[in-house]
């Protein structure tokens, strides 16, 4: 044991150094939470171990699955990583790589996010790959989470069909130890069965059967040959898996409800059945839908999420698997030590006020002046949305959809049509970042072109992919292992669209955008030239958190104790993390660790001159 | 034996990487330990909490009134995460002022829970980098010497872990943070 390294990493770390050890040859992904991670993982043990492993960031998922698809059929060991919608994205041609023959390996790390955490929907991509017939693997820790993509990468290669890992954000963002083995030495089977109190796997029902007999008189696990039942049991994959052991052991109850884990969702093991036909009662814990729980139709024996035993969506918290494994325990006469919540807590915090703290845009964020000036322009205006950190504009009222990447683009051009149509002309204002743009806005801005939309569409440019942590656009020229190649302005792919009213401007200078905006909106309302819409405005800053210079600190500085009166305005409007407003003084105050002193939230200041002494710098 | 902490912040003041040096500090002492982040979708200024369970576990995660510690690096994710706080457990809150509402002190009297207020940011501020608050606060818990935290074994896993340029500052506020409880 203590001859094997070891370090603590992430789950999508552990999972690219399974990946690295199966010998990898191609990884390609787009980046998106919870998966995000995997890339950097296997650049730096690609590089650790002297390996020759490519690895690229593509434009999006079908690019990411399209090139590991190639790679794959020539007889390199592939892989491709996404988020759960990401598969949507690839869908055509994950079908296809279903039928297709390949000579290699090919592994889909596709992230799930239960609950959502930062996604649109939180569907469950075991359900999809259960239905087209793809293998597909539910991993419980960070630790397992790299065996299973070894051994992932090593049956796809075996059987030639594509093999999908599904971790959720709970396993790919949970940190343990990780042991490192050298690159094809790593021993992996998939621990699949009963554990029983001890947390060990046991190898058959009879193991558990002779394991619980001596110890606990009324409890008698049975083959399905016996008509004598275990009165409970728990079928779990993936995180939930590791919550209901800790719970089931919190309950004092592990001698009593044996825990089944699965690994492989699809296909199922033929010995879940005999587990599930040995129990009078069986809790299905898994994320996100009802997959291995439909598998089963054992009748009224399942508890789920179908008969509401189990919330129909979800994340599946620690406090939610311990209240449905003490319901059933207590339905089945189990003894345990039950947990009684305290309400006290949640009596004596209800006159606490505290600072409620809904996602926001970071203090200093350049998307916070653009949706300013863009709400402050036309507040009447419609504004589609799109997918990244300019989301949380909705807090600002300056975006009001958000389907999915590049959705903002073509529903600009559908609400465009249909006032048009009833012959009504109104402000629509979309906005999509510029890793988004290049991901997905290509196409409709071309539409939005060919038939002459009457739209403004804000890419709002800060040179990464910043919700995800700071992955480089196609405009930045720096491909995933930060060597220099050829940059992509998205200037020039507007222009070659035929965009003719494009704008570039700094949102810092809030003024000269609300210009830019009217300015635009009028361009727009005239008649002539009807095809030569819509009118982008790029508004371009670097994101705070990877620019190497930081703002300008403000040249002006405001007495806010002596200045403020109390509006409320700066928080109502501008709606910065740092700026919170003391209830008692009844003034704004700035959290000095927070504030990044870029001074926009002066714009919206009612003391439109507030005294301010000039700084000498 | 089995420790569960929970770490509460905000967005951009090193909850995440004093939970990476409680885990390192752990693994280090031979324990099995696991750690679970929940950043949500700011990058900075929202709620960031970090569960760590170290010793008998199997996930990270925690539940309702079952944590034996919560440190806070701001002091309103105090009231959001006091409900994961169990009977007769400790709290260190990075704040100012040492006021709680009648009502508040009364629940953690009834609940047997050890509260102490650590000015964090004033202790790193006067060295001279409030984002290193987070060092203060751990200075601060090893005196407690609960599982294996300490001041050496912190100090050491501060040494490894944190960036080499900021090594040093850090182990000044960490030990301004650790000498603060004896003052």
């Amino acid at each position: 044991m203590s001859d094997i390294k070891t370090e603590v990493m992430i789950g999508n770390y552990s999972i690219a150094r399974g990946l690295v050890e199966a010998g990898l040859e191609l990884a390609a992904a787009y980046p998106g939470t919870p998966s995000s991670e995997i890339i950097p993982g296997i650049i730096e043990f690609n590089r650790r171990e002297g390996r020759h492993i490519h690895a690229e960031w593509s434009t999006n998922e079908r690019c990411a699955f399209e090139v590991a698809f190639g790679a794959a059929s020539t007889g390199k060991r592939a892989a491709c990583m996404m988020k759960q919608v990401g598969l949507n994205v690839a869908f055509p041609s994950f079908l296809a790589a279903k039928r297709k023959t390949f000579k290699g390996g090919l592994v889909i790390i596709c992230c799930d996010d239960p609950g959502p955490q930062s996604s649109q929907t939180e569907q469950d991509t075991r359900l999809i790959a259960t239905l087209m017939g793809v293998p597909v693997f539910d991993p419980c820790s960070p630790s397992e989470a790299g065996d299973v993509a070894y051994y992932a990468m090593e049956y796809s290669y075996k059987h030639k069909i594509p093999v999908v890992v599904r971790p959720t954000h709970r396993v790919s963002h949970a940190r343990e130890n990780i042991e490192l083995y050298e690159p094809g030495t790593r021993k992996v089977s998939l621990n699949e069965g009963i554990f029983s109190q001890s947390g060990e796997r046991v190898a058959h029902i009879d193991a558990l059967k002779n394991d619980i007999e001596g110890k606990v008189g009324d409890v008698r696990l049975n083959d399905n040959r016996s008509p004598l039942k275990n009165k409970f049991g728990i079928v779990a994959s993936g995180m939930t898996f590791s919550i209901a052991v800790d719970v089931v052991s919190e309950l004092n109850l592990s001698q009593k409800i044996p825990v089944y884990k699965v690994i492989k969702v699809n296909p199922i093991e033929t010995k879940l059945f005999d587990f599930v036909e040995s129990m009078e009662r069986v809790l299905v814990l898994e994320e996100t839908d009802s997959v291995l729980e439909s598998a089963m139709h054992r009748g009224n024996k399942i508890f789920g999420r179908k008969n509401g035993y189990v919330p129909a969506a979800g994340e599946l918290t620690y406090d939610i698997i311990r209240g449905v494994i003490e319901r059933l325990a207590d339905e089945a006469g189990l003894e345990m030590s039950g947990f009684r919540p305290d309400f006290s807590i949640e009596e004596s915090l209800k006159e606490v006020t505290f600072t409620p703290r809904p996602p926001k845009l970071c203090a200093g964020c350049p998307h916070r002046s653009a949706f300013f000036a863009m709400k402050h322009t036309y507040p009447d205006a419609i504004f589609p949305g799109d997918i990244g950190c300019y989301t949380l504009g909705i807090s600002m009222g300056a975006v009001d959809t958000c389907i999915d990447m590049g959705g903002s683009v073509n529903l600009a051009s559908g609400f465009y049509n249909a006032f048009s149509q009833d012959e009504k002309f109104i402000p629509i204002i979309a906005s999509i970042g510029d890793s988004t743009f290049f991901h997905a806005g290509l196409e409709p801005l071309y539409d939005a072109r060919l038939t002459g939309k009457r739209f403004i569409l804000v890419i709002m440019d800060n040179s990464t992919t910043a919700m995800t942590g700071m992955q480089p656009t196609p405009q930045t020229g720096i491909t995933a292992d930060g060597t220099k190649s050829h940059s992509i302005k998205i200037e020039d792919v507007v222009r070659a669209f035929g965009v003719d009213f494009l704008k570039i401007v700094d949102p810092y200078d809030i003024h000269l955008l609300i210009e830019t905006l009217r300015e635009a909106h009028t361009h727009l309302a005239s008649t002539k030239n009807h095809l030569h819409k819509p009118a982008v405005i790029i508004t371009r800053r670097e994101c705070l958190l990877s620019a190497k210079t930081k703002p300008a600190v403000s040249s002006v500085e405001v007495d806010i104790e002596k200045d403020c009166i109390g509006c409320k305005r700066c928080v109502k409007y501008f709606d910065c993390p740092a700026l919170v407003f003391d209830e008692e003084k009844r003034k704004a105050t700035i959290d000095e660790g927070l504030c990044v002193k870029c001074g926009m939230c002066l714009v919206v200041c009612s003391m439109k001159r507030p005294s301010k002494k000039a700084k000498n710098r | 034996m089995k420790l569960e902490i929970v770490c509460a912040g905000i967005g951009g003041r090193g909850v995440l990487l004093a939970s990476t040096i409680l885990i390192e500090t752990a693994v280090k002492a031979g324990m099995k330990a696991m750690a679970s982040d929940e950043y949500g979708m700011s990058q900075r200024g929202g709620s960031v909490v970090s569960l760590v369970k170290i010793g008998d576990c199997n996930s990270p995660l925690i539940g309702r009134e079952n944590a034996d510690i919560l440190l806070v690096f701001e002091e309103s994710e105090f009231y959001r995460n006091l409900v994961f706080l169990k009977k007769g457990g400790l709290a260190l809150i990075n704040a100012r002022k040492k006021v709680l509402s009648i009502k508040v002190e009364e629940l953690l009297k009834v609940r047997r829970i050890d509260c102490y207020f650590v000015d964090a940011d004033g202790i790193a501020s006067n060295k001279g980098s409030i984002q290193a608050s987070n060092m203060a606060l751990l200075g601060y818990f090893a005196n407690f010497g609960k599982g294996p935290y300490n001041a050496e074994t912190i100090k050491k896993t501060i040494k490894e872990k944190t960036k080499p340029k900021l090594v040093e500052k850090n182990l000044e506020v960490f030990d301004a943070g650790y000498q603060a409880w004896v003052e």
